[in-house]
Parts: structure tokens; C-alpha cells; sequence
């Protein structure tokens, strides 16, 4: 059962960072809610105020430039889903958004909340980490920007600044004949194991190296040291299998009620083989 | 802390409706009466408690009923035109797709959705769609049936 | 055969169909009084202790809040504090000691769930932590805590047929079932398949939580609950605050799901006991948390041994059976002696030998759940017909076939002879997946049982003809959307033959309606059934006496029509007879009663069948399951509805299929759950429904309730674990001895197999 608090409803980002200063450890940001209420239900976070940042319109825009794609904080994972931007521009980002918990969630939930979250077994961030994407932060100092990479920084831990609030996710558009495919497995509510890879094949050889993400097995998305396939043959089982292998090797995964260290080391192997097979299966 | 009014259209009725900051959307519409509308994991996997706000699907028991001010929301008492059932009801009715009927309703509410968004869906696209909602009863093959049907019901009819 | 019928037979509307598409169908959780207050429980957070101290004087002053109650005073007032139909040792609040992790210790009242709930928080339970024991074979050890140096008083004999003896440390109750020479069987063997099969605990999940509303009205308790046997919770209250049984009325509006798990006293003694000590109505509804913290089903430990003739014949069967019971009595004795008569199969066995031992851990209590032991026992009993096919070189069909029983054959001494012909079932089964199946990559598995169903075949109805010839029947079973209200209904339009649509039912409440023992076994279509049938012949022979009088004809020259008589060739309605004899309004009452006599005499009451098989797939890199085709074949004598019967089926065989690939509750060492919540507890989803589903019947009308039929709900589902495993290890070469089959563990056999392919 929710305990008592305050919403305070507010109509620009200025607004947003007063009360963040404000209320400082005693109020959080509230979007979709489906993580924050449910933490709160749970009692395992209690914040006596929320900052409802849904009536910052523009911040609920999703636009799309020749290299960049916004989505800005409010966005909600059904609106990404949907958005013909987002489908035109990165097909692939609009099938992860497409098969994010269950319709309910992604009705309400926000990408920028998934990210602020930092909940390890998530979708969302292996794949903007592998596009390189960045958030957009704006807080008393003013507005900088961070790579996903390292706006998360742990297990429910993000580089959010207590004064700051997200506006947007910016991702760059890959160049036209860049793949992305996402690819996890999934028993329980949440992802065991979530890998992005991104590249080019031509000719059945990877054009430059690509590249591969894994999410949802460690305490946050490991990027998979892939440098020296660059140019191999994409086709080829033993690239895969070595891939596959760096892909074991770049993760400490946790063990919980979808399996083991072991197995889901073994799945991650698993996982990254079929990201990268789809980049060779629907290459040029 | 804070109360505060909110306006808002529920089925067919403008409702003002005063609420606490935390009341939760499931604790407005059951307050109204509306107790169609079931809680049962209180964390938005089930979909017991899925109610239509603005046309989306929510779980009510994990959205603040301040969410619905200036909103639509619609809930499985608002699918029947008085004794004329909606397709789907209808639909569930003969297939037999429910048993003890505790999900039935956000089952119904989520399919509608459904139809809303796509009228003419296929079979792995009512399962995909209809896969945060909970049933212990039947199986779910009678549900995905008479989502189906409904659909077809609903395209003759247009 | 059916023809002879107009509304038996028939897939007629389901009679709750429009409140339940419509939000209009009343739950307990739905109701309220004017004046009512809320309770919330404040739950045992060790999972065992002595309890040292309960500070409530910070929750007391709480705002809102009306009283906090401990289980000191329910025994302070001289109020049995303790509730359990087998033995009195399940206290309604803790005393002095809790024995699992979320054991209620206190209630606070208060004017709104919220404050109560945040009263509750202000509850300050002192603790002196015990030693803990959460695996039933740890519990067994000599040096193991020991949960009830005492035990309650026993107030039941279910499931107790050996009485307390062997009943040491930990032991809840003990089963056997023995004949024949077993040491003999076993040494005469040509093959003998021997191994550990585990089943898991369950959360039934049953989508309305346990909640009730009680109040005191001149002294008489009414609780309305989401009980399945009001009659049962309506001793267990009586005996709490010794009120005689008809001081006590307990009533079950329409109940969101039971599968068993809501049989039995749950919340109603903690609401009742609010309710005497505040004088107020209350309310105590859970969160599905704290009802996994209320009922599991017991997880099975089975060692067994199966001996076989070189041509596959069954010589003996040795199963012992450890099941882990949980902190309190509850219905696990029942559990551990169905286990151990449902573990072996419905096959002629020259020489048997079960033991079952049903053991208190500091885990929640456990008790029914759709199966009753026949999913626990088949993961050893049917998995062992395959593992010996396999040995054998015989067709697992085949080896079935050369074992079952035929129609009117006994397999267990001195009980009911077969009451089903579980050969041709198993035939249609086969033919149905297209065993044995020739894709590669797949594989089928398949299985049989008949569980000693129907419970103690008591029961009794009542019906109303109006002096329109409208009809009430008044049933005690249950609605928990199974369909009782539609069945009994459509056997009350056949027997008066009247329209279907005349007939109401009033069901489920102990103030209303008549005595009915329980709703569950899969008894009411076959026992209750029966009981309507007699009060329909009861109410039709008082018309009959009504005409005599009241149109002075001889009684010979009455005959029975649709709806009426006819006498002197006039037909008359039942309306007719009635305003007639009374002149004005009127009504006759019918009342019919079964006991264990006539057709009934012979326990069981009847069997139900299980005869569901599946054809599935297995990603070797990942290992998870698909599940291509599932059938299932419904022998149910005579399907009064089928399309209720098939969805009792369908429901069983999925809930079957949660159990067999993903659903198992999970302890650590210390006894806290580790997958406490749904979130974290999977049950089946849209995304596990087979590709292909088919639901056979066999209909023989050869079952003892109405016109042949016999009961269904539970059996669909005994044989999918136990198929599910046949039908993985068929594809791998290892058989899996535990479920669920989750991907790792398939996994796990897949690299076994290789490890073994490779040494060969």
C-alpha cells in the first residue's frame, strides 16, 4: 500500500531542478511511475514528494534530425513503438521498445525512466549503448550530456545528480548500411539475458568490427571487446563462436531465479551468436 | 498532505472526483463503485486491474489517480450499451473463455485495446499483445478464440 | 443415449456468463457494510522463534485505529485459538512461538486500510530466534528442531487411518498401502527401475486473495469469505468461539478462483476474532503476497522402485515418499494419503508397498491444490513405466497397455472396481498426438492416473418449484467458476423438465442453503449432482401428492411429463398443482440427500481419470520447452456440459504445464521465500499455450453420478508433469526426475547426455 506524499505538478524543466534542489534526497522524479510507484508499494523506497514532469510538454517529443534521434524524457516505450520516426530511422530499437514487459507497462513507462532506474534487467540499455547514445541532463549547473555508458554506473545506480532531471536521450543514427538486432531470453518478468550488436556485413564479412552489448545478465550492460573481428567472416561459425566467447568473457553475471553463473554465462554465449547472426542475416 | 480535485469522464459520466496524492487509479474507480475492476498482483503483471486511460491500457493499481484528471477513463462497466453486450463480451460468453471470472474483466478491457489499436489482429498478435494479462482458469486458447471472433464479429459489422 | 436428453448434453450459456463479462459479479472482495473497519495483519518475520514480547501500545495510539490483537487474547477471552479440521494445532494468531516466516502474530483494526496497515508497522514483536528447518528430509534427522513438541488435539480423521502411531519429531501423519510379497516381487525381477523424483511446492494462485467480512449480529457470526467449504470453515468457527452451527453462518458470494487452495479455514478466523473483540464488521483482505505466505501445496520427495518381467509386466512397486508439510497440520494428512494411493497407477501390481510421510518444516502450511497428490505421485509412478519402455525395448503404450486394469477391474483391494475404460482412453490419446511420433526434434510423452476422487460422498439439496414452475435450487457447493451453478442447473431443467432458463441457484452460503461437505475432489457434477437429482424426484412426488389432493385423482393415474403430469389425459403444470392445492400462491420444496450407501456405498466415490499426453521440443542451445501439441482426453462418463468440461481440462492441463516447466516456490537455508511474489513465481502466460490444444471426451456413461457422468477438473492436469518429463527424456536419453524442467535444468541434462555420448 502507498504511503502519503505530495505530487507537484510542473510545467517546465526550470521548475523541475528548483524542486529537486528543493526537496534534495526527499523527492524523486515521476513519469511513467511503473518502477517508482511499485518501489514505493513495495517499501522499498519511500519519497514524501514527486515531481510529475508529464505536463513539461515538449518534453514528451520524439524528433529525428539526418544523424540524431530525441527522444525526449517523458516519451513512454508505446509511444517509441509506434513512432514512424523511430521506425523509419532504427527498426530495431522500435522492436525492443515493442516487447518491453507487457503492454500495460509500456503504455505508462518512459525510456528515460528505464534508464534512471538503473535496473539491471532492462532492455533498453545494451542497445543504446551499442548506438552510442547519450542522456541529456539538465540541472542547477545547467544542461550536459552523458554517454548511457556511463550514466549508469551500477545496479540501480545512475550518474544522475540530485539536482538534475532527465530531458532527453539523443541516439545517433548509424550510417545506412549499419545493422542493429536485439536479441534476448526471457523466462521470468524481466530479461536473463539481452544482447545488441550492431554492424556492417558486406560480401559476408564484417565491415569494420561490430558492435555487441550485453544487458540484463550483469549489474549493468557490458560492452563485448570485438576489435580484432574486424573484416571477418560474419558467416562463419567460429567467428561467431569466437565472439561469442568474448561476449562470456566481458560479463559477471549474476545468479538469481533465472539460473546459475554458469548458465547464464553459457546463454550470454548463447544470445550473441544469434545478435550476430541477425546482423548477417539481413545484411546487404 | 495533499488532496486535491479532479475532473474526469469515466465510462459515459463526467465524475469530479476529490482524491489524495497518492490515491491510486484502482482506488478511484472501486470508490465510485466501479468494483468491475479487480486488484489482485498489485504489480502490473497480472492485468486484473487494466482500465483504459485516454485509450491506453494501465494497471490502475500501479498509476495515481491524479493521472486521470482531464482524462477519459474507461472500464469493463463501460463496455455494454446498457443490456447490449460489446462483441467482446459477447464473444467470451460463448466461448466460454473464462471460469471464475476475477480476470475477466481487465482481460476484456486489455482486449478492446487490443481491437482499438488493431482491429484485425492474428493469432501471435492477440497472444503477444494479451501476454501482461493473467488467467489461472482456462488456458487462455478460449480467450484468444473469442478475442478472434470478436474481431470478426466487429468487421462484419462495420 | 444422449439423444434421450433435451438440457443435459449440451453446451448451454454458463448461468454467471453476463455478470462476469460485465464487472457485474459480486466478490467477496467487493462487498462492504455501512460502519465496517479493516484489519491488517502484522506477519512473523523469523521463520522460527519464540515469541518474547509484543509492544502495541505506539500501534494502539496510532490514528484510527480501534484495537491490536494478539493470539493471548483469544485465549485471555476463552476462545479456541486454534483452527484445523484434521488436528487443532494452527493457531489463529501465534502463541508463544512462530513457526514460518509470514505466521500472522497480531491484527490491527482501524477505521481504514490504511491506517491500519501503518499501524501496523508500530508493532514491536520481540523475537528469540529458534533453530530452523526448511527441507522435509532435514526434518526428518534425528537431530533436526523439532516444530511441535506437542500436538493439537485431533478433531478429524482424514488422511489418519494409522492413527498417531510413527508420529515422532517432525512426521505430520504417515500413509501406507502394502499387499502382496514385495521382497518376492522384486526377486524375481527381469528389470527393476529404481530412482529420486522430486515435485515441487506450489502456490495455487488463485486470483482473488483470501479475504473475508465478518460481524457479530445478536451473537450469531456471519462472515462472508472466499471459502470453498463453507461448511468446513463454519465448524472450525462454531468450535472457536463455541457457537452451536447454526449460530454461524459463512458464506461464499462468487469466489475469484480456487484450485483447492481455498478450501479449508484461511482469514476467516483472524476477520471472526477482529470482529468479536471490536463489536465491528471487518475487513481483512490480502495482498497475493501474504497469500503465498497463507497456503502451498506440499512438495513430494519419492524414492521408488518398479519391477518388471522381461516382457514388461509389472511384478511389484516400492515408493516411499517424504512430503514436506509446512508449520501446521492443516489438509496435508489427506495430501499424504492420496499421494501415496495415487502414485502408483491403475495397473495390475501383483505386490505393493507405499509409505508416505508427511513432515513439519518452517515453511508456510501446506494443504489442497488441484491434483491432490496425483501430480506429486506420477512424477515417479507414470515416469517409471517409461524410464522401464525405455529399458525394455517395449513401446511405453504398449508396456501402459499390458499393465492397466480393464473396466470393472479392482486395483486396490476392497475398493471400488475401475469405473472407466482407461485402455481405449489411452488409445484414443495416442492416436490423437500421432504417437509415437516421427518428427525429428520432438518428442511426446504421455500418462495416465485415476485419482480416488469425490472425497466422503456427502451431500444434500434442495429445490423450490414456484407456482409459475420457475425453479430454486439451494446447493452448498460452490461457484468458483468451474461452472457447479450451470451443471447442477442444467440436471435441475432435465429432471423437472422444465426450460433452463426457469431455474435459479442459490449456492454456497451455510445460512441459506443445505448441508454440502465440501466443493472439491471434482464431486459436485457427480455427488452433489446426485443429490439435486434426488430432491428433483422428492419435489416431483410431492406435486404428485398435491394433484391427488387437490384434483381428487387417483394416484395410479398420475404420470411424470416436461414440466408438469398428466392425468386423465390432461397435462397439468406444476403451477397449476400448486395454485390449485394452495388456491392461492404456494410453492413445494424438494429435498434430496446422498451418503455413503447405494451407489455411493463403495469408497471411493468414483474415479477421476487423467489421460493427458503432449508433444514438445527443446532448444538444445538454450533449454526451453516448447510445447507443440497437448491432448487431453476428458473421461468423464457423460459430459452434462461439455464445453465446461473441456475448460475444466484445458485449465488443469496448463496449470499442469506451470508446475512441469516453471513454477516451483523457493526457500533459503535461514526460511524466507525467495520468489515471494508473482512477479518472481511464473505462472503460465499466453506466450505457453501449446500451438495445438485438443480435448477429447469418453463419454461410457459409466460414472455413479447423473446419467453416468463422473467428475473432471483435476485430472487433465495429474499427468503433465510426469509427460512432460517422459516425453524430455524420450528426446535426450535422460530421463528429468525433477520438476519443474526449467531451461537450466534441461540444460543440464542436455550437457549430461553429451558428457555420457561422448564416454560411451
Amino acid at each position: 500500500m502507498l504511503r502519503r506524499f505530495d505530487v507537484h505538478r510542473v510545467t517546465s524543466v526550470a521548475e523541475a531542478v528548483a524542486l529537486r534542489q528543493r526537496f534534495g534526497e526527499d523527492a524523486a522524479i515521476y513519469a511513467g511511475g511503473t518502477e517508482l510507484l511499485l518501489a514505493m508499494k513495495m517499501g522499498v523506497a519511500r519519497w514524501p514528494h514527486l515531481i510529475d514532469v508529464k505536463p513539461i510538454g515538449s518534453l514528451a517529443q520524439i524528433s529525428a534530425s539526418t544523424d540524431t534521434l530525441r527522444i525526449g524524457a517523458t516519451a513512454t516505450h508505446w509511444d517509441i513503438e509506434r513512432n514512424p520516426l523511430v521506425a523509419e530511422a532504427l527498426p530495431a530499437l522500435a522492436q525492443l521498445e515493442a516487447n518491453v514487459a507487457n503492454v500495460r507497462v509500456r503504455a505508462a513507462g518512459t525510456l528515460a525512466g528505464n534508464l534512471a532506474f538503473g535496473e539491471p534487467h532492462a532492455d533498453p540499455p545494451s542497445m543504446l549503448i551499442a548506438l552510442g547514445a547519450r542522456v541529456l541532463l539538465e540541472g542547477r549547473a545547467g544542461s550536459r550530456s552523458v554517454a548511457v555508458a556511463e550514466f549508469i554506473t551500477g545496479m540501480y545506480e545512475t550518474a544522475l545528480a540530485a539536482d538534475e532531471v532527465i530531458v532527453a536521450i539523443e541516439i545517433p543514427l548509424p550510417g545506412k548500411n549499419v545493422r542493429a538486432a536485439y536479441v534476448k531470453f526471457q523466462i521470468l518478468e524481466r530479461p536473463s539475458v539481452g544482447v545488441a550488436a550492431l554492424g556492417t556485413v558486406r560480401d559476408g564479412r564484417f565491415v569494420g568490427a561490430p558492435t555487441v552489448v550485453v544487458g540484463a545478465v550483469d549489474e549493468m550492460a557490458r560492452p563485448v571487446p570485438t576489435a580484432q573481428f574486424a573484416g571477418a567472416d560474419a558467416r562463419d561459425a567460429g567467428t561467431l563462436e569466437a565472439i561469442a566467447d568474448a561476449a562470456r568473457a566481458a560479463v559477471e553475471p549474476i545468479a538469481d531465479l533465472a539460473g546459475s553463473v554458469e548458465f547464464k554465462r553459457h546463454l550470454v554465449g548463447v544470445i550473441t551468436q544469434r545478435a550476430c547472426a541477425a546482423l548477417a542475416a539481413e545484411a546487404l | 498532505m495533499g488532496t486535491r480535485e479532479i475532473r474526469l469522464r469515466v465510462n459515459r459520466g463526467e465524475r469530479r472526483v476529490v482524491i489524495e496524492d497518492q490515491t491510486l487509479l484502482i482506488e478511484l474507480v472501486r470508490g465510485l463503485g466501479l468494483v468491475g475492476t479487480k486488484l489482485s498482483c498489485d504489480s502490473q503483471v497480472c492485468g486484473a486491474c487494466t482500465v483504459l486511460l485516454d485509450g491506453r491500457p494501465v494497471s490502475s493499481c500501479t498509476t495515481l489517480a491524479i493521472e486521470a484528471d482531464g482524462k477519459p477513463v474507461e472500464t469493463i462497466e463501460g463496455l455494454a450499451d446498457g443490456t447490449k453486450l460489446h462483441p467482446l463480451q459477447e464473444a467470451f460468453i460463448e466461448r466460454f473463455a473464462f471460469q471464475c471470472g476475477y480476470c475477466t474483466p481487465g482481460m476484456i478491457v486489455s482486449a478492446k485495446a487490443l481491437l482499438d489499436a488493431h482491429p484485425e489482429p492474428d493469432v501471435a498478435k492477440v497472444r503477444q499483445w494479451m501476454e501482461g494479462n493473467i488467467c489461472r482458469c482456462t488456458g487462455y486458447q478460449t480467450i484468444v478464440e473469442a478475442v478472434l471472433d470478436a474481431a470478426d464479429q466487429m468487421r462484419s459489422a462495420r | 443415449m444422449k439423444q434421450a436428453h433435451r438440457v443435459v448434453g449440451t453446451s448451454a450459456r454458463r448461468a454467471d456468463a453476463v455478470a462476469k463479462v460485465t464487472g457485474g459479479a459480486r466478490y467477496t472482495v467487493d462487498l462492504s457494510v455501512p460502519g465496517m473497519a479493516y484489519a491488517f495483519v502484522v506477519r512473523s518475520t523469523r521463520a522460527h522463534a519464540a515469541i518474547t514480547g509484543i509492544d502495541r501500545t505506539a500501534a494502539a495510539a496510532s490514528p484510527g485505529v480501534i484495537r491490536v490483537l494478539i493470539g493471548d487474547d483469544l485465549l485471555a477471552a476463552g476462545l479456541t485459538p486454534y483452527y484445523g479440521h484434521v488436528v487443532l494445532d494452527h493457531p489463529v494468531l501465534a502463541i508463544e512461538r512462530v513457526r514460518f516466516q509470514g505466521e500472522p502474530v497480531a491484527v490491527v483494526v482501524a477505521e481504514t486500510k490504511r491506517e491500519a496497515a501503518e499501524a501496523a508497522e508500530l508493532v514491536d514483536v520481540s523475537y528469540e530466534d529458534l533453530p530452523v528447518v526448511i527441507d522435509a528430509q532435514e526434518a526428518l534427522k534425528p537431530d533436526a528442531p523439532v516444530l511441535h513438541e506437542r500436538r493439537g488435539e485431533r478433531v478429524g480423521d482424514e488422511g489418519m487411518d494409522e492413527g498417531e502411531k510413527g508420529l515422532v519429531g517432525n512426521v505430520c501423519a504417515i500413509a501406507r498401502v502394502e499387499w502382496g510379497n514385495i521382497d518376492e516381487a522384486f526377486a524375481g525381477a527381469h528389470l527393476v527401475v529404481e530412482g529420486e523424483y522430486r515435485y515441487p511446492m506450489l502456490y495455487g494462485y488463485a486470483m482473488e486473495p483470501y479475504n473475508a467480512l465478518a460481524f457479530f449480529d445478536q451473537g450469531d457470526l456471519v462472515v462472508f469469505s472466499t471459502a470453498q467449504h463453507v461448511y468446513m470453515v463454519r465448524r472450525d468457527l462454531a468450535r472457536m468461539f463455541h457457537l452451536p452451527l447454526a449460530r454461524v453462518r459463512v458464506s461464499a458470494p462468487y469466489v475469484g478462483g480456487g484450485y483447492g487452495t481455498k478450501s479449508y479455514t484461511k482469514v476467516e478466523g483472524m476477520t471472526a476474532a477482529a470482529a468479536f473483540f471490536t463489536g465491528r464488521a471487518v475487513k481483512l483482505d490480502l495482498s497475493v503476497e501474504e497469500a503465498m505466505l497463507t497456503t502451498r501445496s506440499a512438495s513430494a520427495h519419492i524414492r521408488a522402485r518398479s519391477a518388471f518381467t522381461a516382457d514388461g509386466r509389472l511384478l511389484g512397486r516400492d515408493f516411499q515418499i517424504v512430503m514436506n508439510n509446512g508449520a501446521y497440520t492443516d489438509n496435508t494428512p489427506l495430501v499424504n494419503s492420496k499421494t501415496a494411493n495415487r502414485c502408483f497407477g491403475p495397473y495390475r501390481i501383483p505386490a505393493l508397498r507405499v509409505v508416505a510421510r508427511s513432515v513439519f518444516t518452517n515453511t508456510v502450511p501446506s494443504s489442497s491444490l488441484r491434483g491432490f497428490g496425483a501430480p506429486q505421485g506420477n512424477i515417479a509412478g507414470e515416469l517409471q513405466m517409461d524410464e522401464a519402455a525405455a529399458k525394455l525395448g517395449i513401446d511405453p503404450v504398449e508396456l501402459r497397455l499390458r499393465n492397466l486394469v480393464g473396466p470393472g477391474e479392482e486395483f486396490m483391494p476392497g475398493k471400488r472396481p475401475l469405473d472407466a475404460d482407461l485402455k481405449d482412453d489411452l488409445r484414443c490419446l495416442a492416436s490423437s498426438l500421432e504417437w509415437p511420433g516421427t518428427s525429428i526434434g520432438r518428442s511426446i510423452g504421455l500418462g495416465v492416473s485415476a485419482s480416488d476422487a469425490g472425497a466422503y460422498p456427502t451431500s444434500t439439496a434442495a429445490v423450490r418449484i414456484h407456482s409459475d414452475a420457475s425453479v430454486t435450487l439451494f446447493t452448498g457447493s460452490t461457484e468458483l467458476g468451474q461452472g457447479s451453478r450451470t451443471v447442477l442447473a442444467q440436471i435441475v431443467a432435465e429432471e423437472l423438465g422444465v426450460a433452463l432458463e426457469t431455474v435459479g441457484v442459490v449456492n454456497g452460503d451455510t445460512g441459506v442453503v443445505t448441508y454440502e461437505r465440501t466443493t472439491g475432489a471434482s464431486r459436485t457434477t457427480t455427488i452433489t449432482g446426485r443429490a439435486v437429482q434426488e430432491a428433483c424426484r422428492d419435489a416431483r412426488q410431492r406435486v404428485r401428492d398435491l394433484a391427488v389432493q387437490a384434483f381428487d385423482l387417483p394416484r395410479g393415474d398420475i404420470e411424470d411429463i416436461p414440466g408438469g403430469i398428466r392425468a386423465r389425459g390432461r397435462d397439468l403444470s406444476y403451477g397449476e398443482v400448486i395454485e390449485k392445492w394452495f388456491g392461492a400462491g404456494g410453492e413445494v420444496l424438494g429435498h434430496g440427500a446422498v451418503r455413503r450407501a447405494e451407489g455411493f456405498a463403495k469408497m471411493p466415490p468414483f474415479y477421476e481419470i487423467g489421460c493427458t499426453g503432449l508433444e514438445l521440443s527443446v532448444d538444445r542451445e538454450t533449454g526451453q520447452v516448447h510445447v507443440i501439441k497437448l491432448t487431453t482426453v476428458g473421461d468423464v462418463g457423460f459430459a452434462i456440459n461439455p464445453a465446461l468440461v473441456h475448460g475444466q481440462d484445458a485449465g488443469a492441463a496448463m496449470m499442469g504445464l506451470g508446475a512441469a516447466l516453471h513454477e516451483e516456490l523457493i526457500y533459503e537455508g535461514g526460511g524466507q521465500l525467495v520468489n515471494p511474489n508473482v512477479v518472481d513465481y511464473r505462472v503460465p502466460r499466453f506466450a505457453d499455450i501449446p500451438d495445438d490444444m485438443v480435448h477429447l471426451l469418453a463419454e461410457r456413461a459409466d460414472g455413479s453420478g447423473p446419467f453416468g457422468a463422473k467428475g473432471a477438473g483435476e485430472g487433465a492436469g495429474n499427468t503433465v508433469g510426469s509427460a512432460t518429463a517422459s516425453a524430455i527424456g524420450r528426446l535426450l536419453g535422460i530421463f528429468p526426475h525433477e520438476l519443474p524442467a526449467t531451461p537450466e535444468r534441461v540444460w543440464r541434462l542436455i550437457r549430461e547426455a553429451e558428457r555420457r555420448g561422448r564416454s560411451q
